[in-house]
């Protein structure tokens, strides 16, 4: 079976018990190859466990987790030497250059860094070098993420697992981000990405896996986890209407938020032409239809336990 | 050791140089100084009446080999059995050895084992540091020690052998491989440097302090030969015995099995 063929990361019943807790319970999930995958989840559902049993830093209780086909324990360092991976909690030695722990962690790895790729990724971060010649210890929080960045990417590496990537980032860098995610999967590298911030993911992944208490509760493309949610119409009149009789007339899939004498406002999920056609007899002067955000489902997904 | 390894030892002595450059001036300083207090004492033909000082409890405490230390050979070599030298040198082997606590502390290991590196290569880089560094300091002394005897002493003076210069070192060096082994195992299971650096300095000046008292007093002696420098003999090397195989091989032996409990639970644990 060619690399191509196998998933980029596959998750098999993997579970971890902590002595008083379970951070992830027998998740199963398959991450296909070029494709940019949210990983969500409150804090402490278990995406940083997750994402450190990849990197065999935190060892499963029991089920496996495999890149490209690899066993995450059993061959590690073949894991390791095709990920680039930027943790949520930057660990940068204070006393180093920018430019000393680039040079020391590409060091570190499997093949030799390409010196313009850097050169491309440091400048679309802005970081000059001047900036690479300062200690860390002179960082700010979003300098020492950009070049968290730059060090994850440099190796070009066929999987790239992020944790938290736009922390601490001001929104022009989150922009350069989210353009070289998009790079990224033009150049066929995988991206699994933890994050809590749901207009981020919708922007840029494919689709979308959400951990609750441990369990993978959705694993879905982010443009049919956005159908799942209603979208909110608000019908304007040129004059006073009645209110319709009764709300059994309403159409399947229609709720009602609000009905004042020149405006209602409906929740609506499912096609617009029931509605459409009930309203076609009254007087209207403009229908607003506002589309559904992940947000909106994914709440439900956070709040609700018993959601499916 | 392999490349990786490599780039850590050069990483991490790059990050302690300038410790270990003031550690090994100070201690070349202090041999420096000893012999010159040596040949000063010499010159005032204060030796014997320095024995003669001693008091008989103390003979009796500290056996024959206390009238060794009163000598030329004596005092130019006690910079490998003072205490503060000694605390000095193990403190420093505490704190290189428990690297790897503050790298899980600060988190610095998620950087390096995401790439494809063996987390024994980050053991086997301490371990190589911890022998560099005891290497360099007993250098130094040795440095120091040489610069006096050749520069500013009497070519009378009785000076200390090779041999006996030498197995000084060894005994010195073995003291602080069995505190860099036992900290690398503290190490290795702790996720704070600073829990490391406590239970191994507690350990060690308890220790210090349980030979100290099973010399001086009798009913302490049983459990006295728990403590790695109840195998710490300098003194009697001075007076012309020679280095006992059987301390060496406690005090290298404490070492290596910290060493090897520092490779197995470092390669186990969760990170």
């Amino acid at each position: 079976m060619s690399v191509e063929a196998l998933p980029a990361i596959h998750l098999d019943r993997l579970t971890k018990h902590y002595t008083h807790l379970t951070a992830l319970n027998s998740v199963s999930l398959d991450v296909r190859p070029g494709e940019i995958f949210g990983f969500l989840g409150l804090n402490g559902a278990g995406k940083t466990t997750t994402i450190r049993m990849l990197l065999d830093l935190v060892r499963p209780t029991s089920g496996q987790a495999f890149v490209f086909g690899m066993n995450c324990r059993a061959q590690a360092l073949k894991v390791r030497s095709q990920i680039g991976y930027l943790p949520g909690e930057l660990g940068f030695v204070a006393d180093m250059t920018g430019k000393g722990m680039l040079e020391f962690l590409g060091r570190l790895g499997e093949r030799a860094i390409d010196h313009r790729w850097q050169r491309d990724l440091l400048d679309r971060f802005q970081l000059s070098d001047a900036d690479l010649r300062r200690t860390l210890r002179e960082y700010s929080t979003g300098m020492k993420r950009k070049l968290g960045i730059v060090q994850a990417f440099q190796s070009d590496a066929a999987l790239l697992i992020l944790d938290e990537p736009t922390e601490g980032l001001d929104p022009l860098m989150q922009e350069a981000l989210y353009e070289l995610l998009r790079d990224s999967r033009r150049r066929g590298r995988t991206v699994f990405m933890s994050s809590h911030v749901l207009s981020e993911v919708e922007r840029v992944c494919d689709r979308i896996g959400l951990l609750r208490r441990g369990q993978l509760v959705l694993v879905s493309p982010v443009a049919e986890v956005r159908q799942l949610a209603a979208r909110s119409v608000r019908i304007q009149f040129r004059e006073k209407v009645e209110k319709p009789p009764s709300e059994g007339n309403w159409p399947d899939g229609c709720e009602v938020v609000e009905l004042a004498p020149r405006a209602w406002t409906l929740r609506i999920s499912g096609p617009l032409g029931p509605i459409v056609a009930k309203i076609g007899s009254l007087p209207v002067e403009d229908v607003e239809v506002r589309e559904a955000h992940l947000e909106d489902v994914l709440k439900r997904y956070y709040k609700d336990e018993t959601a499916p | 050791m392999t490349r990786r390894t490599f780039v850590l030892v050069r990483r991490s002595l790059l990050r302690i140089r300038g410790v270990l450059l003031s550690v090994g001036l100070l201690l070349a300083g202090f041999q420096f100084l000893l012999t010159q207090v040596a040949t000063y004492l010499m010159r005032q033909s204060a030796y014997s009446q320095l024995s003669a000082l001693v008091p008989d409890f103390v003979r009796t405490i500290a056996g024959p080999s206390t009238l060794a230390f009163m000598s030329f050979t004596g005092v130019v070599s006690l910079g490998y059995f003072h205490p503060i030298v000694i605390a000095m040198l193990v403190g420093l082997m505490i704190t290189i050895a428990t690297e790897p606590a503050a790298e899980v502390e600060t988190r610095f290991v998620d950087l390096t084992l995401a790439r494809p590196l063996a987390r024994a290569e980050l053991i086997s880089r301490s371990l190589v540091i911890l022998i560099l560094a005891g290497g360099f300091m007993l250098g130094a002394m040795a440095l120091g020690a040489w610069i006096g005897l050749t520069c500013c002493t009497p070519a009378e003076a009785e000076r200390p052998s090779a041999a006996l210069t030498a197995s000084l070192a060894v005994s010195l060096a073995s003291v602080m491989a069995c505190w860099g082994g036992v900290a690398l195992a503290l190490a290795a299971t702790a996720r704070r440097r600073a829990v490391a650096v406590a239970v191994a300095g507690v350990t060690a000046f308890g220790s210090y302090l349980l030979d100290y008292l099973g010399r001086a007093w009798e009913p302490a002696r049983p459990i006295s030969v728990l403590s790695p420098f109840h195998y710490f003999e300098p003194l009697s090397l001075i007076a012309g015995h020679p280095l006992s195989m059987r301390n060496l091989a406690v005090l290298l032996g404490t070492g290596l099995a910290g060493t090897c409990v520092a490779y197995l639970v470092f390669t186990r644990r969760d990170i």
